[in-house]
């Protein structure tokens, strides 16, 4: 894959507020590519400056090899999909799709030629006399798709396009925003808040915190290796444990409290690590509840019942662990025969160093 | 109230390299109204400060400055008469217009159903948008010798002789500006009671108010930036109004924008007139903004 | 219950003195006083014969219409800045602009004569009313074409430029028609209250009079009270069709741009 878009040392000010700091970021033609953060983080700023619609107080926004430091939006090979959609209501559905066509030096038969068929590929086959403002919020987003892809840019930026649909409708429309990605072969930005969403659709995630990128990675090493708690935290759950590191070499050597000494492979701690005080981080589903005749296949230890979270197809428990100083939540699937412990029993828990992150 | 509020300081213009091009557009379309309001308000209204500081001589101005227009308004009885009756008129005119106007603002907020709203605003609009001269002359129709009022009464056999207190005195005027200020009234109270939270109360009420405590413990105080807005709105414009005390106030009730018009269309003596208008204003001003003072004070002090 | 009974009393006293116009304009006597005497159109034949009046009224729709037409554009300038981000001073600007809503038109007419005739030493003409008569209904202009610029997503001009449209032709394929409904409003609105102005036109006017300066001169004369009747009925008819106009024109452009209406001009 070809690098498509460069950010270099890309800074943003607003007055005194420092909007976006030394941003620097590559993003490769035809990927789908999501910028996840908090809100407040920079990551719709960061994609307004894509777009153009905010200039930049330092740094280059280079697309396809080209400084867009002097090209206003309406010249850059981007077109972008609102959170609001921002459908025209005064304008039917398929004057909406040819908005940006205007221009273009196709003939009127073609131009409709190529409203149906967007319309077609977003699933709104004989809408286009439809006028905007009846439509419901998925069709709404389906037109802005289809507005902004018609243009056949080189990237497509969407800003939070599923925040405003319910929970079934987001989840459906997550796939066919996958399907219709590779579909068309464009390279997609998604700007979210939603770890799941991004971790869902992405091939490659920027985790923004406070105007940087904390972690740039694909959905599966940014969970299972984050860089940082920080970004720990925001993806996912994670339990914390004070630990000492005792050696450094081909692995690590860990002392953990609670859970006592183990080594971990090199890749699975930050680049250099020295011996002293650290931390490390144990997904939920990766700690289990030892049930009645259970063995531990790697390391166990005796735990107590804290509080129980049913979740219908899984149960959370808080259990606390001696020396530990924060209750360890664990993830259990709820399956045929296991039973729903309740608080104050006594249990073991199984632990796997396969899973620890050092930070 | 007369100048402008806030310009840009040195050290705003400091940051003006900092604005975004979004900033930069809404400054250069402000601009042009900007520059209007300047030049035929800002302008104009330094031009009548200075002109009072002139005198007439005759058919030319005498550019001498001098307070001598000052001193005849504070030395002849006449002007401080004028003023002190038309403050009075606005004065009551205000109270009166807000009184009555503050139940159908209550009304229109609470107990009309949100589709109807627009409807009977807009009824209370429209005849302060019809022919402000012959609405004022309607008045004189209806409260006149011959008027609606006493051929009412008359043929009622309530009165034996038409009322004569009704027409050409102060009462005229205050009831004709009530009647002509009145939608000026009703919206900024409206505006404000649209925006209370209704469940504040039915907290009012959960928390063992009745509904009139409630009112007078959370809606009233809640409304009172819209009752100043009103009072400000009809205080302020009823000082400048010399068509009502000409065709209703006879020879007592005339007011000080009779003598402004006066000084200026007949005795052409605007230096004396540009005083007598920065006298009136300035005394609307500093009550308006004794008014606004003592409000904040009541509010902060039940905080 | 009580409640609405008194705002019924109240709409009737607001109503009061423009029911009795049509009541005198049809009144077969020359006194308007009670009782009524008999029908007669005479009064409105009467007007369509008066030439004075007739160039007043050409005089004050030229005025109405110019008074529109510029105080829209400076109303759509201040709402579009309104609608974009703040700078240092904005809102104190605005508020200066807006200015004229509170002051009293004496205060406005008399500056304006002095500067006009005695600084500048201009005559006095149609144009010197059209100049206050901007001032006074730019601020209505801003606040209707604020709730339509308000109601606008700042979002829709940003895809028409990320569809290729340059800033100028955003603006007109997408924000000039979802505001059109209000800037019609505007102009009918500022069109109205110029029509009817009679403080600051009467230090204004020059040797042609408007319409209400031309009615001030009338009210002197007993015999000339029907004809006013007459001409008040159909001014107030007119107004009443072009503020109804207005209002449907402002819903309808508060509803295109997917606001909701929250009632009012003002």
């Amino acid at each position: 894959m070809t690098d498509l878009i460069k950010l270099r040392g890309v800074q943003k000010y607003y007055g005194d507020y420092h909007a976006l700091r030394d941003i620097n970021l590559t993003i490769r033609a035809g990927e789908f590519f999501s910028l996840l953060g908090p809100s407040g983080c920079g990551k719709t700023t960061l994609l307004r400056v894509i777009a153009g619609f905010e200039g930049v107080s330092n740094g280059s926004v280079m697309i396809s090899d080209k400084d867009m430091k002097d090209v206003p939006p309406n010249q850059r090979p981007t077109n972008m999909v609102f959170q609001s959609y921002a459908i025209f209501p005064h304008l039917t559905v398929a004057e909406n799709v040819a908005f940006g066509l205007r221009k273009s030096k196709m003939s009127k038969a073609e131009k409709a030629d190529a409203v149906a068929e967007a319309l077609k590929m977003v699933g709104l086959d004989g809408y286009g006399k439809r006028a905007a403002h009846a439509l419901s919020g998925g069709q709404r987003q389906r037109v802005a798709l289809a507005r902004a892809l018609i243009l056949k840019p080189k990237v497509l930026l969407l800003d939070e396009p599923l925040s405003a649909l319910d929970k079934k409708m987001r989840e459906h429309m997550q796939v066919e925003l996958i399907r219709l990605q590779r579909a068309v072969g464009i390279t997609f930005i998604l700007v979210t808040h939603d770890q799941e969403e991004a971790l869902v659709m992405s091939d490659r995630i920027a985790v923004m915190f406070a105007g940087e990128i904390g972690q740039m990675d694909d959905p599966e090493t940014l969970y299972r290796r984050p860089k940082s708690r920080r970004v720990a935290e925001f993806i996912g759950k994670m339990n914390f444990l004070p630990a000492t590191v005792t050696s450094v070499g081909e692995s690590i050597g860990l002392d953990i409290a609670g859970f006592g000494q183990t080594d971990v492979p090199q890749d699975q701690a930050p680049e250099g690590a020295k011996p002293g005080e650290a931390a490390i981080g144990i997904r939920p589903e990766t700690l289990a509840i030892l049930f009645e005749g259970e063995t531990a296949s790697r390391h166990e230890a005796p735990a107590t019942v804290d509080e129980v979270v049913y979740y219908g197809d899984m149960t959370y428990y808080d259990v606390r662990v001696k020396d530990v100083p924060e209750p360890l939540t664990i993830a259990m699937k709820n399956l045929i025969g296991r039973p729903v412990l309740e608080v104050g029993a006594q249990t073991r828990i199984a632990w796997d160093e396969r899973a620890i992150v050092v930070f | 109230m007369i100048f402008v509020r806030k310009s840009l300081s040195i050290a705003d213009m400091g940051k003006l390299s900092n604005l975004t091009g979004d900033q930069i557009r809404g400054i250069k379309l402000l601009g042009l109204p900007f520059t209007y309001a300047l030049l035929l308000l800002a302008l104009p209204l330094g031009a009548i400060v200075l002109f009072s500081f002139w005198t007439q001589d005759f058919m030319t101005v005498d550019t001498t400055f001098t307070t001598r227009n000052y001193q005849e308004i504070w030395n002849s009885p006449i002007y401080g008469l004028l003023l002190r009756r038309s403050l009075m008129v606005s004065g009551i005119v205000t109270l009166v217009t807000v009184l009555l106007a503050y139940p159908v603002a209550y009304f229109i907020s609470f107990h009309v159903k949100p589709s109807k709203k627009s409807l009977w605003l807009f009824l209370i609009t429209i005849p302060f948008w019809t022919s402000y001269l012959i609405r004022v002359f309607l008045w004189k129709v209806i409260l006149g010798y011959n008027g609606v009022i006493n051929s009412g009464l008359l043929e009622l056999g309530v009165i034996t002789e038409p009322l004569t207190f009704i027409l050409y005195n102060v009462n005229a005027v205050i009831i004709t500006l009530a009647h002509a200020f009145a939608p000026f009234a009703i919206l900024p109270i409206f505006v404000v009671l649209e925006k209370i939270d209704r469940s504040l109360l039915e907290a009012s009420q959960d928390l063992g108010e009745s509904k009139f405590s409630t009112f007078l413990r959370v809606t009233l105080p809640l409304s009172m930036p819209g009752v100043v807005g009103a009072v400000l709105i009809v205080f302020i414009p009823t000082i400048g109004d010399y068509v009502t005390p000409e065709l209703m106030g006879g020879a007592g009730g005339k007011l000080i924008a009779n003598m402004i018009q006066t000084q200026f269309l007949q005795l052409n003596n605007a230096p004396l007139g540009a005083a007598l208008a920065i006298v009136a204003m300035v005394c609307v001003t500093a009550i308006s903004l004794f008014f606004v003072f003592l409000n904040r004070k009541y509010l902060a002090s039940r905080s | 219950m009580k409640l609405r009974i008194y705002a019924i009393a109240y709409l009737i006293f607001l109503y009061a003195p423009i029911v009795l116009l049509p009541l005198f304009a049809f009144n077969d006597a020359t006194i308007i006083a009670f009782p009524l005497t008999g029908f007669t159109t005479h009064w409105f034949t009467e007007l369509t014969q008066n030439a004075a009046l007739h160039a007043a009224v050409k005089n004050s729709l030229i005025i109405a219409l110019c008074t529109a037409i510029f105080a829209t554009i400076l109303g759509l300038c201040a709402a579009r800045a309104g609608a974009m981000s703040a700078f240092p001073g904005k809102k104190g600007i605005v508020g200066f602009v807006m200015l004229p809503l509170v002051l009293p038109e004496i205060i406005i007419a008399v500056s304006l004569l002095v500067i006009l005739r005695q600084v500048l030493g201009l005559s006095l003409g149609n144009w010197t009313i059209i100049l206050a008569h901007v001032l006074i209904c730019t601020p209505f202009s801003i606040a209707i074409l604020n709730g339509a610029f308000g109601a606008l997503d700042p979002a829709m001009e940003e895809a028409a430029l990320d569809l290729g449209e340059t800033r100028w032709s955003a603006f007109r394929l997408v924000t000039l028609p979802l505001v059109m409904p209000g800037i019609i409003s505007s102009m009918l609105i500022a069109f109205t209250i110029s029509l009817d102005e009679f403080i600051i036109a009467f230090f204004l006017t020059g040797s042609n009079p408007t319409m209400p300066v031309y009615i001030w001169g009338l009210l002197r004369f007993p015999s000339s009270l029907p004809v006013i009747m007459a001409l008040g009925t159909i001014l107030v008819a007119l107004s009443i069709v072009l503020l109804t106009i207005a209002e449907i024109f402002r819903r309808r452009g508060v509803r295109r741009s997917g606001g909701t209406d929250t009632g009012g001009f003002l």
